[in-house]
């Protein structure tokens, strides 16, 4: 069994340490410093053993620490009832939704499906030395934090060191009665994707480790002592049956499916899908158009989850934000003059709004994934006569969705500032409005223009360009930045105005010279 | 019409994977490129379609005696995985590639004309083409490239994973306009690059190499073919 554990630990340790030296390999410009070979390096290997071992002794005390401190510990004092037994109750029905939610044995991972089945390695063998350990981490894990938390709430210390064994005995119950349905009725559980049934115990015990302190109900320490013995004891004779269970090897085969643990599939993979899912397959989505401006239709109709009803659930709820402040500023005379003062000097928090509701990024990638990605191969969709014809057309979708949450937030503000008290400067009110429509085309012009000039996906859409990724940042940050300035909003505006125009204007004339030689799988 | 590859080099970082092509492909010959893993066949094809910019040397075309740069629209570029746009339905692709290609078809035929013509049934036309089966995306992206008659087509692995009837069919097909094109056609298996192809090429060592058919049987043939293949000197 020990020399089970040896080769299970030796391998999920040889799994970790290749991925994080190839996640050092994914850094652009160390990626080409360092040759394959790096797998081999036996200095490397020991770093990353190290690096591996570290990590394993945060797994075992880092996580429980913030556990008891944070969600127990923390928690605790914010009630007035007795601190001794707030924290005993907290715990109590915590670990009750933990023994369910964090069960080792029943999380998919991928070093099980590693071991059992590449390797071959006996189920039950591996199984039983593993979910030993993993209960031995619970139990050492937790001790030092339940002494040190449990003192300090003057709780008894023989109670403090019954806690650890309470945690892992209900751990153990929950693993039983999960191998004991399925020896009944076939049923896996995997505790990545718990039954509404789970969810609702979870739920009662959330409610009861929180709310019970709230109304002055708590557990007495002499409470805790006999369900915690009582758990034990119970706990010990579960072992027995985990220990006789035989069928271990069936029941993994059900719970590391190729959907649980996503083997043959990485990120990009998942990204694809996750973008596939958002066409539209409704039948009677038709277009009446011709060439491209047909094409262009029918992929905007056929993403509208994306485009068109997004930008309607956004407009929605900005006008709905607004009636709300516009409401308040009519009960609230301070709250009034606060709002009206916002909109005078603090534009400027609007370019991060903006950017953040503009949907270009995602429809660009929608673009290159549901129709640029196979329509580049075609020569005929290469020429750039046909390249500037679709570009013309998805310039005029992207601003036109992107405008219909800019006219409601556009003609939102000047209502919201003469409702405040109006400005000594009429043109305010037309400044707000035209601002923030000319930064909604800016970001839509943006984002569709960088994707033509530097389209930063291969074949497997993996994200290639590393200027793509640094424009897209810097846009980011900028933007963010925009959070802490303050200026005058008839200055900014008009500033706005001015470069979004600017902007526009130079960057679509760029994007037409070069985008026929830019816009290209790459490779 | 002839397309004259002259000279054409192209580095990876500091790996040579095309050492100066040196090829003349010719007008109504389908062409079997073989070559190693990694031996750079689809280097070469992603070169001739722009993909990628070489470092040296040109394409050219020779048409009715005169002679012009190779450009995009003389390529029709099969790739392996099938490639379609998965948010239009058969028909509606079709219907695209065809107004936007109204000038340069001659004789254009119906929409039906074309899917009868690539045994494509009645119920998956107005399917969308992301439920197509591998398959049927296949004959789809092969239509798409043989409806405008490209001077020049490349098949990069095309008939591997489709089941032998439509494999079968593909083959016939491609015997049936080859008059009109210059074929390329990268494959692992030789046996089907005996079969369907006139002319045996191997890119090895960064070169391209014609093995010469004459008075061979077809095991002598294959001899050579594996000889020649494992001269590649550098294998990934």
């Amino acid at each position: 069994m020990f020399e089970t554990f040896i080769q299970s630990f030796r391998l999920r340790n040889a799994y970790k340490v290749n991925t994080v030296i190839y996640s050092i390999k994914q850094i652009p410009i160390i990626k080409r410093i360092l040759p394959d070979a790096l797998y081999k390096s036996k200095a490397l290997k020991i770093i990353g053993t190290i690096i591996s071992i570290i990590w394993e002794l945060c797994s075992i005390f880092l996580g429980k620490l913030i556990y008891v401190a944070a969600v127990i510990f923390g928690m605790m004092s914010l009630y007035e009832a007795n601190q001794t037994g707030a924290f005993i109750t907290i715990f109590t029905f915590l670990t009750i939704a933990g023994a369910m939610m964090n069960t080792y044995m029943f999380n998919p991972t991928k070093d099980k499906y590693y071991a059992m089945f590449i390797m071959r390695m006996d189920a039950k063998k591996y199984t039983l030395s593993n979910y030993t350990y993993s209960i031995i981490k619970v139990i050492i894990g937790f001790m030092p934090f339940t002494i040190l938390f449990g003192l300090m709430s003057n709780i008894n210390l023989g109670i403090c060191i019954l806690m650890p064994f309470y945690v892992a005995s209900a751990k153990i119950m929950f693993s039983t009665y999960s191998l004991w349905k399925y020896k009944k009725s076939g049923i896996t559980i995997n505790e990545n994707k718990p039954i509404k049934f789970i969810w609702g115990i979870v739920g009662i015990c959330l409610i009861l480790a929180y709310g019970l302190p709230y109304i002055g109900i708590t557990i007495p320490q002499l409470g805790f002592a006999i369900i915690g013995i009582l758990a034990v004891i119970i706990g010990l004779i579960c072992i027995w049956y985990i220990k006789n269970f035989d069928q271990y090897r069936e029941m993994y085969k059900e719970i590391l499916t190729d959907d649980n643990i996503n083997v043959q599939k990485n990120a990009q993979d998942i990204a694809k899908e996750n973008v596939h899912k958002q066409i539209d397959i409704s039948e009677g989505i038709t277009s009446n158009k011709k060439g491209f401006k047909y094409f262009n239709d029918l992929f905007v109709k056929r993403h509208s989850k994306i485009l068109l009803k997004s930008a309607k659930r956004t407009a929605a709820i900005s006008l709905f934000i607004i009636a709300i402040v516009i409401f308040a500023t009519q009960l609230n005379g301070e709250f009034r003059t606060k709002v009206n003062e916002l909109l005078m000097n603090s534009l400027p928090y609007f370019v991060f709004v903006m950017y953040l509701i503009n949907r270009g990024q995602v429809i660009t990638q929608a673009m290159f994934m549901n129709c640029d990605h196979s329509m580049l191969t075609y020569s005929f969709y290469k020429t750039p006569k046909s390249i500037l014809l679709l570009f013309k057309e998805r310039i005029k979708s992207i601003v036109f969705v992107n405008l219909l949450p800019a006219i409601v937030i556009g003609l939102g503000l000047p209502t919201i500032l003469y409702f405040t008290g109006g400005t000594d400067n009429i043109y305010n009110y037309l400044i707000l409005f035209v601002s923030i429509i000319s930064m909604s085309v800016f970001f839509s012009v943006h984002h569709l223009v960088l994707y033509y000039l530097l389209q930063p996906y291969n074949i497997s859409s993996e994200t290639k360009s590393t200027t793509y990724s640094i424009a897209s940042f810097l846009t980011y940050l900028v933007c963010y930045y925009m959070l802490q300035v303050k200026l005058p909003t008839t200055y900014f505006g008009i500033g706005t105005i001015l470069f979004a125009v600017l902007y526009s204007v130079v960057s679509l004339f760029i994007a037409y010279k070069l985008a026929p030689k830019t816009f290209r799988i790459r490779v | 019409m002839k397309l004259i590859v002259e000279g054409v080099k192209k580095k990876f970082y500091k790996k040579e994977v095309l050492k100066g092509i040196d090829f003349t492909f010719e007008q109504g010959k389908i062409y079997g490129l073989l070559g190693r893993n990694g031996a750079g066949k689809t280097t070469f094809f992603n070169c001739l379609n722009e993909d990628i910019k070489i470092d040296e040397g040109k394409f050219i075309i020779e048409k009715d005696g005169e002679n012009r740069r190779l450009n995009i629209s003389d390529i029709g570029y099969v790739v392996s995985t099938p490639n379609v746009p998965e948010f239009l339905t058969g028909r509606e692709f079709l219907k695209f590639f065809l107004e936007i290609n109204e000038k340069t078809i001659q004789n254009p035929k119906t929409i039906d004309e074309y899917f009868d013509f690539m045994k494509i049934d009645k119920e998956d036309r107005d399917k969308l083409l992301k439920d197509y089966s591998h398959g049927m995306k296949n004959k789809m992206q092969m239509l798409i490239n043989i409806i405008a008659k490209p001077n020049i087509l490349l098949l990069d692995e095309p008939l591997t994973s489709l089941d032998v009837v439509v494999a079968e069919e593909m083959k016939q097909m491609l015997k049936e306009i080859k008059k009109d094109h210059i074929i390329i056609f990268s494959t692992h298996i030789m046996e089907l690059a005996l079969s369907l192809c006139d002319e045996i090429v191997i890119l090895s060592n960064g070169t391209l190499e014609e093995i010469n058919r004459d008075n061979l049987d077809n095991s002598e043939i294959k001899d050579k073919i594996i000889e020649t293949l494992k001269d590649e000197t550098v294998i990934q």
